[in-house]
């Protein structure tokens, strides 16, 4: 199976948590990036919802199921961030 | 404010024709506690089906049913909505988005009370799915229109309608408290309802994409309003091949689509109300603490 990029690991990251601290109107520090979504509050259809969001920040299709594979911010930018591209 | 506010209760229906028929059944004063016949409308609006319902396939059920032919039938039912909207003689409004879900029998008797409670009252009702597990895992489980009748068979239905929670699946899997994405049925007083506009028909996507979420989310975002989510009642959707309920790719395609259309429609995430508002439990007829 071919490894979706979808950004740069640290932008992806940021993008991740700055994305579920304001869906859960959570300060960003109380955010443990190795919890799984479904432990932060973000259920299956958000976690649908937010493929949606990101497809549309990142221009990149994204399979909600890549989210189930990868439940956790950490598990997720391991999988799908990427070194930045060179210029 | 009065507990015996007139009420209308939009249902839309597109080629439905078994499920409509137990939907307004599961309405009638035969079937609804605590409602009079003269305390409520059904007003059924069609969105373009090749054998729109009459009010004459009801008139057995000694309901006030009524049923309108959408002028503008679209793939978005929100159109619909709006002429039934328009259509209601009630002062309380309950609009089923989807005419494919069975009401409980005190559904319309609670929505009603908890109405009362509030003037600015958003009422909701909880969303279940006949079945073992949600419908979108129909291709896995085998579950079909005739596994639904039997189900339905099984409780005996209608005779008892608490025992659909029985063989039902709730949507709310975060429990009554939980993150509320929509409601069907929703009840809001006509005035909310025309302060709301209504649903927003620019939502053109099929079944509408998240029309009715985004009609959720306004009403609880219109200044002063009170969630009240009714406990103890529901409505149970039957397996019909709609778009978000019949298979788990579909629900994940509509789900994902819709929400990028919310986000360029809106200029926001989707996200659920979270604000667990009042709890009304209709056996008590009271407010739970």
């Amino acid at each position: 199976m071919t490894r979706l990029r979808i950004a740069e690991s640290g932008e992806l990251r940021e993008w991740m948590i700055e994305y579920i601290t304001s869906v859960l109107d959570l300060p960003v520090e109380s955010l443990a990036t190795s919890a799984t979504f479904d432990t932060c509050g973000i259920d299956s259809v958000e976690a649908v919802v937010m493929a949606g969001v990101m497809e549309e920040h990142f221009g990149v299709e994204i399979e909600p199921m890549l989210f189930f594979e990868s439940p956790s911010i950490d598990a997720f930018v391991a999988a799908h961030g990427g070194p930045p591209e060179n210029g | 404010m009065s507990a015996s506010l007139p009420v209308s209760l939009v249902v839309v229906s597109y080629e439905m024709a078994r499920e409509l028929a137990r939907t307004i059944l599961s309405l009638s004063p035969g079937y609804q506690r605590g409602c009079a016949p003269a305390d409520y409308e059904i007003v059924i609006v069609d969105n373009g089906s090749s054998r729109p319902p009459a009010a004459e396939d009801f008139a057995h059920l000694g309901a006030c049913v009524r049923t309108l032919r959408c002028s503008r039938p679209s793939q978005s039912p929100a159109a619909a909505i709006n002429e039934g909207l328009a259509a209601a003689r009630g002062e309380l409004v309950g609009v089923w988005i989807d005419g494919a879900r069975i009401a409980s029998p005190g559904l319309v008797a609670a929505c009603r009370a908890a109405t009362a409670l509030h003037p600015r009252a958003v009422v909701a009702t909880i969303n279940h799915q006949l079945g073992p597990k949600l419908q979108f895992h129909a291709e896995d489980t085998g579950y079909d229109r005739h596994v639904e009748d039997r189900l339905l068979a099984s409780i005996g239905w209608p005779t008892d309608g608490y025992r659909l929670f029985e063989i039902a699946t709730t949507e709310l899997r975060a429990g009554v408290r939980g993150p509320m994405l929509e409601s069907n049925a929703l009840f809001l007083r006509r005035t909310l309802w025309d302060e709301l506009h209504g649903y927003d028909e620019r939502f053109t996507e099929p079944g509408g994409g998240m029309v009715n979420p985004d009609t959720f989310i306004r009403a609880n975002a219109l200044p002063e309003t009170q969630l009240i989510r009714i406990v103890g009642e529901g409505t149970f959707h039957q397996f019909h091949g709609g778009l978000s309920t019949s298979s788990l790719r579909g629900a994940m395609e509509t789900l994902r689509a819709g929400s990028r259309a919310y986000l360029r429609r809106r200029g926001r995430p989707l996200a659920p109300v979270r604000a667990s508002g009042w709890l009304f439990d209709s056996r008590a007829r009271a407010l739970v603490s």
